[in-house]
């Protein structure tokens, strides 16, 4: 296997070109980790390793070269320890349900899993916090202090399997971030174990640690700045209510206004989602909810207390009607509330339901360029002759078009990328980003260069080396140009190695 | 001392660049709190201008010497407010804000200036620009450098400029108020309001020498500042503030009241604690937070109360004294504080020696 030869530009470090070594993890390298986490633990059997090989986005494929499960953040950082001294890549991952190749193997690298690592270490609902290891379920938060009349706020679509680690890797969203903000907005405090093993606590449940926010910077790295071994979460009251609508339009314009008129209006809703005909038409094949065939549809919810959710949901409701809504349901009760976002969650996994195969994109453009986007996307199809379904939260502008192709047909994979990769400089043009939150990973690093400078991406490298000054942790996502970090004066003495972190393509 | 005026981003760029002096960025001048002085002052006034904003989006880019009053005047002629409100909005700039994450009671609900930036613009100690985050309120592209800059206190680059996301204005507002409550009801309070599904939009605590007074603020639709009026009076004795800003601009004032100013961080359940620790301080503590500012008159050491509210587990950080250190002991993470600091400006020519660790 041939790694992508690395070019030194920085002044300062040293010229460097760099081959990917393609050996195998050495027996004794091996040994050190069973010791670690325990045979069972630590997976090298090809056929076992499989499942590592990707995550979400199975169309990059690269095999680790050994899988370790720790269970605590001491076994954490010996393996990384280890793998130091072995020269080795580390990458991190959770539940691998990331769709951007965050957690996509640098081929031959110690892999450190840590679903093993699922304990919920402190509830203190009094002060609004908890702390968790990685591995918990995002879901199992809101479940464990649901009792008690608490939750867990960022819900991304795949929360009753994605961890707490994955989603501090990657700043996960979800359809109620619109009013409540994204994991970072909900993250307090994390232990992290770095390049050189050792163990350190950024923030906290107090506020305001002095210093610098490095709990802000290192959720959304990417889980390259160290490996997160326990997570410090807010833990929120519920609201005294929740209003939810359905509202049908008969194109998409029609239901982009109404978005435009509810955020005019004063209303932060809790969340607002919009699909189309394709979309709905997916969702109703999986889910069964019993939804009409229309062409575009609103999901919306608005919490808080009660009497300002009937009034804003009334008002929402009538802005619906004035746009040209043909219909507002509202559920029975909360159960069927329920169905309704269960149809909307699944959307992504019920597009398999019409087309073989499909490319999930994640772009965001300003709210109020969602209906003139959305025509140059259908113009895009029609060019590509290929199918867009549209999923996506409306209220913030946070776009997820599914480019549905047919991958038996030859070069139809192709065109799907390329169309895929022409949505996101359409967000680009209208002053949007390259993802609202899937992650760039290994899959939209070629991207990053078309939103930041060289000089933007130098400057968050900088960030990297500071947390990392090896590369060890996952080198190579991220920024479409890998750069040494070069000697600087301090504690470290980096040595100018970086690998390349290159996948196959399958 | 010398300073420097740049007129635009470019300009402050060629300043940068051919820097040899150590500098420090002042905005307003309302944080400037301890530490040695440098040569050099880089003042941002003169780069203030709006540089876009779309209301629809709900989205503001401003550069850094850009008031928060001026910003506010402006966002309120569309029906739109920057969900900050730290003292002195007439001067306090968004790129001091930025830098010494600065807030007020709004906190409560809306969170710091972390919470609402969205992008922003810097120009390295080598005079590369650079920004971070983008102008939709939804990224994660790349690293994070709004936040990087948050509480930065100008140690790694000059703020030039950043983009945020901004809120409605309320259609309703309602201040109540409550006297003479014991330290031990303002958290009482704080959880019977929890307990109740109460949303305050601020919500503050002061300490004078009368004794503790808590306000309340509700914000939203009509029908929903009415409800929750009606529900926290059931709470306790709580009656409608005389005037809508009376007691939020006495917070600020009691805040801004005396030489010496520390800002606190404990757990909200701990203010007890807090208040016993520091008996001859005026407080202004926000409870649902567990963060405040404790002031005094005069000298005084204050060495004794930053070990006792470190022994809570809180920090003490000094904004404003005679004499003595604004930092306590440096937190465990030092070592990647001060790698941060050494990529970002390997020469140490900005504000050198005030941050935390002697950064």
């Amino acid at each position: 296997m041939e790694g992508a030869a690395i070019h030194e530009e920085k002044p300062g470090a040293t010229h460097a070109t760099l081959q990917q070594p393609a050996r195998p993890i050495p027996q004794e390298v091996i040994e050190k980790l069973v010791a670690v986490v325990g045979e069972k633990n630590c997976i090298r059997e090809p056929e076992q390793m499989r499942t590592y090989e990707s995550d979400g986005l199975a169309s990059f494929r690269a095999a680790p070269g050994v899988v370790v499960l720790p269970a605590s953040t001491d076994e954490v950082s010996q393996v990384v320890r280890i793998a130091r001294q072995a020269g080795l890549p580390i990458v991190p991952r959770g539940a691998g349900t990331g769709l951007s190749g965050g957690a996509l193997p640098v081929p031959g690298c110690v892999l450190v899993g840590l679903s093993r690592m699922k304990k919920i270490l402190e509830v203190d609902l009094d002060n609004g916090f908890l702390r968790v290891q990685p591995g918990v379920i995002n879901l199992d938060v809101s479940k464990h202090i649901g009792p008690q009349g608490y939750y867990y706020a960022p819900d991304p679509s795949s929360q009753s399997v994605c961890t707490i680690g994955g989603n501090v890797a990657e700043n996960s969203g979800g359809a109620h971030c619109l009013k409540y903000g994204f994991t970072v907005n909900h993250v307090l405090g994390l232990t992290i174990v770095l390049g050189d093993g050792s163990v350190v606590k950024l923030g906290g449940p107090v506020l305001d640690q002095p210093g610098y926010d490095l709990t802000g910077v290192v959720v959304g790295s990417e889980g390259m700045l160290g490996i997160v071994t326990e997570v410090t979460l807010r833990a929120l009251r519920k609201p005294e209510a929740t209003r939810t609508f359905f509202a049908t339009f008969p194109s998409t314009t029609e239901a982009g206004n109404a978005v435009s008129a509810i955020i005019a209006s004063g209303i932060v809703p809790a969340a607002i989602e919009m699909m189309d005909k394709l979309a709905i038409v997916a969702a109703k094949a999986a889910t069964g909810v019993d939804w009409p065939d229309v062409n575009a549809a609103l999901l919306m919810d608005v919490d808080g207390p009660l009497a300002e959710c009937e009034h804003t949901s009334a008002i929402a409701s009538d802005l619906c009607s004035k746009a040209g809504a043909i219909e507002v349901r509202v559920p029975r009760d909360a159960y069927q509330r329920d169905l309704m976002w269960k149809g909307r969650k699944s959307a992504f996994a019920a597009v398999g339901r019409i087309a073989r195969n499909y490319l999930v994109q994640d772009g965001v453009i300003p709210r109020s360029a969602i209906a003139r986007v959305l025509e140059e996307i259908a113009g895009l199809s029609a060019k590509a002759g290929l199918r867009v379904a549209n999923v996506f939260h409306a209220g913030d502008g946070n776009l997820h078009p599914l480019v549905l192709y047919d991958a038996r047909v030859p070069g139809e994979e192709k065109k799907a990328e390329e169309f895929a990769g022409e949505i996101l400089r359409i967000c680009l043009r209208y002053g949007g980003s390259i993802t609202g939150e899937h992650g760039v990973g290994a899959d939209k690093a070629i991207y990053m260069g078309e939103m930041f400078t060289d000089a933007d991406l130098e400057t968050m490298g900088r960030l990297r080396c500071a947390f990392d000054p090896e590369a060890r942790f996952n080198p190579g996502k991220v920024f479409p140009t890998p750069r040494l970090c070069g000697d600087k004066p301090g504690p470290y003495q980096a040595h100018a190695t970086e690998l390349s972190g290159e996948a196959v393509r399958v | 001392m010398n300073t420097l005026e740049p007129e635009t981003i470019d300009e402050a760029e060629g300043m940068l660049r051919n820097l040899r002096e150590r500098v420090m960025f002042v905005g307003g001048g309302t944080q400037l709190g301890l530490g040695p002085a440098p040569e050099l002052l880089l003042s941002t006034r003169l780069l203030n201008r709006i540089v876009d904003y779309a209301p629809s989006d709900q989205v503001v880019t401003v550069e850094a010497g850009v008031t928060l009053g001026t910003l506010q005047q402006a966002l309120q002629k569309q029906g739109q407010r920057l969900s900050l409100d730290p003292p002195l909005p007439e001067r306090a700039t968004l790129g001091g804000i930025i830098a010494a994450n600065s807030f007020g009671p709004m906190r409560t609900r809306y969170g710091s200036v972390r919470d609402l930036i969205i992008g922003v613009s810097i120009v390295r100690a080598d005079g590369t620009r650079a920004k971070g985050g983008g102008k939709v309120v939804k990224t994660v592209a790349g690293f994070d450098l709004p936040k990087l800059m948050c509480g930065s206190l100008g140690t790694l680059g000059l703020i030039a400029a950043a983009t945020f996301r901004v809120h409605p204005l309320p259609e309703s507002a309602a201040t109540l108020v409550a006297r003479g409550v014991p330290a031990a009801g303002v958290f009482s309070l704080v959880k019977a309001m929890r307990a109740a599904q109460l949303e305050p939009s601020a919500m503050a605590a002061t300490r004078s020498s009368a004794g503790w007074e808590i306000a309340i603020r509700f914000e939203g639709f009509d029908a929903g500042v009415k409800q929750q009026r009606e529900k926290l009076r059931k709470l306790g004795s709580f009656e409608d503030a005389p005037g809508p800003d009376d007691f939020w601009t006495a917070q600020e004032k009691l805040r801004l009241s005396s030489d010496v100013r520390v800002k606190l961080a404990a757990l909200p359940s701990q203010l007890e604690q807090v208040a016993q620790a520091l008996p001859d301080f005026r407080l202004c503590w926000y409870p649902t937070l567990g963060l405040g500012f404790a002031m005094h008159d005069g000298d005084l050491d204050l060495e004794p109360a930053r070990r006792a509210v470190a022994a809570l587990g809180g920090s003490f950080t000094v904004e404003a004294a005679p004499r003595g250190s604004a930092w306590g002991p440096p937190p465990e993470s030092l070592r990647v504080h001060q790698q941060i600091k050494a990529r970002f400006d390997p020469q140490g020519l900005l504000a050198p020696g005030r941050f935390i660790g002697g950064i």
